[in-house]
């Protein structure tokens, strides 16, 4: 049986002894990081620490030195975000780390994605995010960005208080069948709908698919504006997202 | 790579975000999700419970007890 000190990466070790309880988790884990190569242990270790440069560079390297790229998801990157589901469940960690760690999964999987492409695998779709005009809440949307990129999806963050225009010149860049608008305050809410009619007078509504949510935000008020739908959460984003990209092809 | 390969790592890998997304609803209820292990805001916008930094260079601390509703305190603006 693989045992805790099997593990080489200091990090990774500490991390476990720490902050994983479960007796099945703790074995399971310990038994993951036991026989991955040390390269390995490296970039869950800096996923896990939400470090996204160090998690750049040493997928990279990794890739370079001719592991592949099955090995780096599963032993590095998978594994990493394994052990951050672990910690945040266990309130050891809150959201804004989950998010950073999330940006340096993402910025591993950067470096796997044109082997994907190489191999045929595309992305499901592409989704323009932003919430809207006038308000500065990003955590909601980071969220179901996070979701959406876990799901297969190209996501392209347009950050907070973004105007109608950024969205139409976004979904004109990207081709993106999608866009996603969030809100969290009853007095920006109704730029949901002025953006809207905005993708109405520049004559591209019928190429996008619209999908709102934010505390706010109800079914009843996404169908008053006129978007496609309304997600309540995250995994809601997502199926809303897929049945929406099925209803755009 | 094989496609079916890398699909079965995205499943896993969504399995595990799920369960993050999850958690991140339930915690919401009660703690302010700017609000980072180190009970410091990592919010972009003004909130009452902000309060300076335990240490220069640090991000605001938060005053916030999780107990009452933690909205409240967010600025509009």
């Amino acid at each position: 049986m693989a045992e805790l000190n099997d593990i080489t990466n200091e990090f990774v070790r500490q991390e476990i002894d720490e902050f994983i309880e479960r007796p099945e988790e703790r074995e399971r884990v310990i038994r993951l990081f036991s026989r991955a190569r040390s390269e390995m242990q490296a970039i869950a270790a800096a996923l896990i620490d939400g470090d996204n440069e160090a998690v750049d560079k040493l997928t990279q390297a990794a890739l370079a030195a001719g592991i592949t790229a099955i090995e780096i998801m599963d032993d590095g990157l998978i594994g990493g975000m394994g052990v951050v589901g672990i910690k945040f469940r266990q309130n050891f960690i809150f959201v804004p780390e989950v998010l950073a760690c999330a940006r340096a999964m993402k910025a591993g999987m950067a470096h796997i994605e044109p082997i994907l492409s190489a191999a045929g695998v595309q992305k499901i779709g592409t989704v323009i995010m932003g919430t809207v005009k006038g308000d500065l809440h990003d955590i909601g949307k980071n969220l179901c960005i996070m979701m959406l990129r876990g799901a297969g999806f190209e996501v392209i963050d347009l950050g907070v208080d973004t105007s109608a225009d950024r969205f139409i010149e976004a979904v004109e860049e990207h081709q993106a069948p999608i866009v996603g608008m969030s809100a969290l305050l009853t007095t920006t809410m109704p730029n949901m709908g002025k953006t809207i009619e905005a993708f109405i007078d520049a004559d591209l509504r019928d190429q996008v698919k619209i999908m709102v949510g934010g505390a706010p935000v109800t079914q009843e008020f996404a169908d008053d504006m006129g978007a496609d739908g309304y997600g309540k959460d995250a995994l809601a984003c997502v199926a809303l997202a897929k049945q929406l990209i099925g209803a755009a092809a | 790579m094989d496609p079916k390969e890398y699909k079965e790592r995205m499943d896993r890998l969504y399995d595990i975000l799920s369960g993050i997304a999850a958690h991140a609803g339930e915690q919401s209820k009660f703690r302010c999700p700017y609000k980072n292990r180190h009970d410091q805001c990592t919010a972009n916008f003004g909130c009452r419970n902000k309060r300076k930094p335990r240490k220069e260079g640090e991000p605001p601390a938060c005053a916030s007890d999780d107990k009452l509703n933690y909205r409240g305190a967010w600025e509009n603006q």
